[in-house]
């Protein structure tokens, strides 16, 4: 189905396509208190007026109904949002027989305590679905009080108040009115936060305030002051019931916190315990209010879908959003402790550490709100200093001797130093990294912009993004040459004696790494966002296997050649303690990345060969697909790969060759995967006794990719359990001299389970399950 | 989809007629309701006249033959696709919809496959469409056909649910390969066994 969003364009919105003379603008609150801008001038000596409506009317007359009359540049886009005028479902301005357009809700009627919960309680749950993704319009902007805050537009604080030109406030009305000033004044750092980073429109969130101000203009410190009023006055009596007292006075708390914490984690400066700190609190706040939120009674009728017809939209009219306030509770405790955990970011120790807490926090599930994602990407990129503090040349060169070049003279920052001497070998080393850096920087800080995404945009992402850094390699490898010269860098045959001589090409390594890690990411979210049939994951666990192996034998290269270079310094002198530390990083980078590839490399194997095993069996079973054939979904499936020159995609024979091994018995087959496992496991197991220096991955990093590491590790156990039923039915049923298996499935008397990914021990692992049917029915079948 | 209701057995062989710009009068009130059942907000009808008038014939239905009613119909279209290098002439299904008691009878994927013939007939390169991650009747028959899931899309309707972009490929795409970096001479060795 074509998408049925309505993308009104903005220049649009103003447009009328009536020929009276518009009503007075304060009519439609669209200026609010601002006075409203002339009319332009219809008649000038420039302007001679027609009146085409007569031409318009006989031309019109000659079309037949439903013929399309549009110019090449009138897209399906523009056709969705279309509305047909008068047609109560699409056109918000529609009012049916009797119903006026007023909402006819009396703010400043008298409101009981327990009446002052329900509505802020549900204001919390409008808030929150704002937060989800869904627009103002449909959540927070339903809500009375909200508007008659907003409409018209204050300029003052004494302004922005639901009950105006009235001397003296109900003071249960001025509590509510204090939450709605802190609650809005928080929405608008949202939104400009939001606004300010990388997120995909209306997919993520939409920014739109249909012209309403998100009460900018109003100083923050004179809305702190209104909330503290409210406090003070709730503790001298106005509310005789404690509890009721309470409950208010915690959700005045929220407000307050909230703002402490946008405004604190404005400052990257900040001591990161600083930064924490209202987080926690609001952690504690909200535990209050949900065990207060029993005291509440809701008013639902201070909620209305008509106030959408005052807002400046083109939208048709749509429901109120409901989320119910024990999800509500449930996002907004992710959300402060997401809040809080993303501070950890500032600590920073090294690139690669780096990258690994922000691949390990978009990963949590669920996955971080879009707010605290941006409120990351701030973190790490606001006016391009990393994190507050570091250049951008920091962390490339630290990822660089990290990855490549520990202890290298081309990071040698002294080189520097050599500007005045402009002819010296030092500054022409100085000038060409910094070229380098100049050309790739934007392409590595990319991984990091392209982690912070949603899952699915991060993968559609990275398929370009691996063009790019094709782009990058060829340009490294020119560097490199020119470098391999001034560095008089002695070729080395590698990886055998015989093998032709090669200089280190360290720059274009790093760059074919990164590639390798993005393109096998890129596989991996594609098991993890059920991209794949289940009959393609034989060939899909193959190919990741590959990509896995090619790093892996990169990885091995790299650290050769780094080997050879700090050998050749050792030569000629000891090497610095810094020299040391980099070099110790880089040797517990090579063996955790190659540990990493090699235990990925053995449980796709594995698994690989089980899904070619369960092919076999006619337990997994490909639909019929009159209209395509293998080669074909072959060209779609691997189209972001295809295009890529190293490493070069495999032709369609070799992958079928692989994906079905025609060669190897089912026997044979389940013996590889179990010593596959077997291989995996171990490597789990290493890798489980990895400090937090041996794995990159530093306190709640730590944590996580020890338990990323556990979900990988039962998955390779799950899969073992998957070989033990398959080998304990074919030794039951099927006869020995049926060598092949083909076909012996539906005796075995078992059915295929495929689990939703978030019903697997990891979502990238796509372990089957064996379950025991009646032998009728059996085949495969997906868990969603 | 509502069960109850539906036909044990379809009355009669249906008639499948390829709409054309004259029906409008007849069939389009009854298209636009069929297809509206499903959406919580109404497409306007712009938006049908926007694939009828310009791709009618890659518009089928399904009619009842004893009164000749609406029962199925089938909404496309076929375009270059210009962001693509090389260009592409892509086919797009905008909307399918089957009378909730016709369903479970296959005349959605009769619908389908004459919308792949029109448009196979035409040249197109490929075909696309996009469908709700929850609706599995729906990928199960566009799966069924051959095609694939190519992407997710992160909250691409109103209601917030992802949608999978589905690919039928029907030509062999042209790919251009770039210079072959000199990283790859080196052959491809064994992978390190894990350590304990």
């Amino acid at each position: 189905m074509i998408p049925d969003r309505n993308p009104a364009p903005e220049e649009f919105e103003g447009l009328s396509l009536s020929d009276q003379p518009p009503p007075p603008a304060e009519q439609y609150g669209l200026y609010g208190g601002e006075p409203v801008p002339p009319p332009p001038p219809i008649s000038s000596d420039g302007v001679v007026a027609l009146d085409v409506m007569g031409r318009f009317r006989k031309a019109a007359k000659t079309l037949e109904p439903g013929e399309l009359i549009k110019d090449g540049y009138f897209s399906l886009m523009d056709s969705v949002a279309s509305i047909e005028i008068m047609d109560p479902k699409m056109d918000s301005g529609c009012l049916g027989p009797g119903e006026t357009l007023e909402e006819g809700y009396d703010v400043t009627r008298p409101l009981r305590a327990e009446q002052v919960i329900g509505i802020i309680d549900q204001l919390l749950c409008h808030e929150m679905a704002w937060h989800l993704g869904y627009p103002l319009s449909q959540t927070l902007f339903t809500n009375v009080y909200i508007e008659g805050i907003l409409m018209p537009m204050p300029n003052t604080i004494e302004q922005a108040d639901f009950v105006r030109d009235q001397p003296g406030h109900d003071p249960m009305l001025a509590v509510l009115r204090a939450y709605c000033l802190g609650l809005l004044k928080a929405c608008y750092h949202v939104n400009e936060r939001i606004k300010g980073e990388h997120y995909y429109e209306e997919e993520d969130f939409v920014t739109n305030t249909y012209h309403r101000s998100l009460l900018d203009r109003i100083d923050e410190a004179a809305i702190r002051q209104v909330i503290t009023n409210a406090r003070t006055s709730l503790r001298s009596g106005i509310c005789t019931d404690t509890l009721l007292a309470d409950a208010l006075d915690s959700r005045l708390r929220l407000r307050e916190e909230f703002l402490n914490a946008i405004q604190l984690s404005e400052d990257r400066n900040n001591s990161a315990d600083s930064i924490k700190a209202p987080w926690i609190e609001l952690e504690q706040i909200l535990e209050t209010i949900n065990r207060s939120h029993a005291l509440g009674t809701s008013v639902p009728e201070a909620f209305s879908t008509k106030i959408q017809r005052k807002l400046a939209s083109t939208m048709p009219p749509r429901p109120i959003v409901q989320l119910r306030f024990e999800d509500t509770y449930g996002h907004f405790k992710h959300m402060f402790a997401d809040g809080r955990e993303v501070t950890d970011v500032l600590a920073y120790t090294d690139s690669e550490s780096l990258l690994n807490f922000v691949l390990h926090f978009q990963a949590k599930r669920p996955q971080p709100l879009v707010y605290i994602r941006t409120l990351l990407q701030s973190y790490l990129f606001k006016d391009m200093i990393i994190l507050g503090r570091l250049s951008i040349r920091h962390i490339m060169d630290d990822d660089l001797s990290t990855l490549v070049l520990p202890a290298s003279p081309l990071l040698d920052p002294t080189n520097d130093a050599f500007e005045s001497a402009p002819h010296s070998p030092q500054f022409q080393l100085a000038n060409r990294m910094e070229l380098f850096r100049q050309r790739a920087a934007q392409s590595y800080l990319d991984v990091f912009r392209a982690i912070c995404q949603n899952r699915c945009r991060i993968r559609r992402t990275l398929c370009h993004s691996i063009q790019d850094w094709e782009n990058v390699q060829l340009d490294a490898e020119e560097v490199d040459q020119v470098l391999a010269l001034e560095t008089n860098e002695a070729a080395m045959s590698w990886p055998r004696p015989t093998s032709p001589p090669s200089h280190s090409l360290s720059l274009s390594s790093w760059a074919y790494l990164y590639k390798l890690k993005l393109m096998q990411w890129i596989v991996q979210l594609g098991f993890e966002l059920d991209i794949y049939a289940p009959d393609e994951l034989a060939g899909m666990y193959w190919y990741l296997s590959l990509l896995t192996r090619t790093r892996s034998q990169h990885v091995q290269r790299i650290q050769a050649f780094a080997e050879k270079n700090v050998r050749e310094v050792l030569r000629t002198r000891k090497l610095s303690e810094e020299e040391e530390m980099q070099f110790d990083r880089a040797a517990n980078y090579w063996r955790g990345s190659l540990l990493d590839a090699a235990v990925t490399c053995q449980l796709a194997d594995a698994l690989s060969s089980i899904y070619i095993v369960l092919g076999r069996l006619g337990l997994v079973t490909p639909p019929p697909r009159p209209y395509s054939t293998d080669e074909m979904r072959y060209n779609v499936r691997m189209k972001p790969f295809g295009v890529i020159g190293l490493p070069e995609l495999p032709t369609y024979e070799t992958f079928k060759e692989a994906a079905l091994q025609p060669k190897l018995s089912v026997a044979q087959l389940l013996d590889a995967a179990t010593s596959a496992l077997e291989g995996a496991k171990r490597g789990f197991k290493a890798m489980e006794r990895f400090d937090e220096d041996e794995s990159f991955a530093r306190g709640v990093t730590y944590e996580r990719f020890k338990a990323d590491l556990a979900g990988s590790h039962k998955s390779a156990i799950a899969a073992g359990l998957t070989i033990m039923m398959l080998r304990k039915a074919l030794g039951e049923k099927v006869s020995r001299n049926t060598e092949t298996g083909e076909g012996g499935g539906k005796e075995l008397g078992l059915k295929v389970e495929i689990k939703a990914p978030s019903q697997r021990y990891h979502e990238c692992w796509v372990v089957p399950g064996l379950v025991k049917v009646p032998s009728k029915d059996s085949g495969a079948s997906t868990g969603n | 989809m509502a069960e109850s209701g539906r036909l044990e057995k379809l009355p009669a062989e249906l008639r499948y007629i390829q709409y054309e710009h004259g029906l409008e009068s007849q069939y389009l009130p009854a298209i636009r309701a069929l297809i509206s059942k499903d959406l919580s907000e109404p497409y306007s009808i712009y938006v049908y006249r926007y694939f009828l008038y310009q791709w009618g014939h890659l518009c089928f239905m399904a009619l009842d033959p004893t009164d000749s009613s609406l029962v199925g119909v089938i909404i496309c279209k076929l375009e270059t696709h210009a962001s693509h290098s090389p260009m592409t002439l892509r086919g797009y299904i905008a909307m399918l919809a089957v009378s909730s008691a016709y369903r479970g009878h296959g005349v959605a994927t009769a619908l389908v496959k004459r919308a792949i013939d029109a448009m196979a007939l035409r040249d197109a390169d490929e075909i696309v469409l996009e469908t709700e991650e929850s609706n599995i009747p729906a990928m199960r028959l566009y799966e069924r056909l051959g095609f694939l899931r190519s992407k997710k899309l992160h909250r691409y309707y109103l209601n917030g649910s992802s949608a999978y972009r589905l690919v039928l490929q029907l030509k062999p795409p042209e790919i251009e390969r770039v210079v072959e970096p000199a990283l790859g001479e080196a052959e491809v060795s064994e992978v390190v066994v894990a350590a304990s």
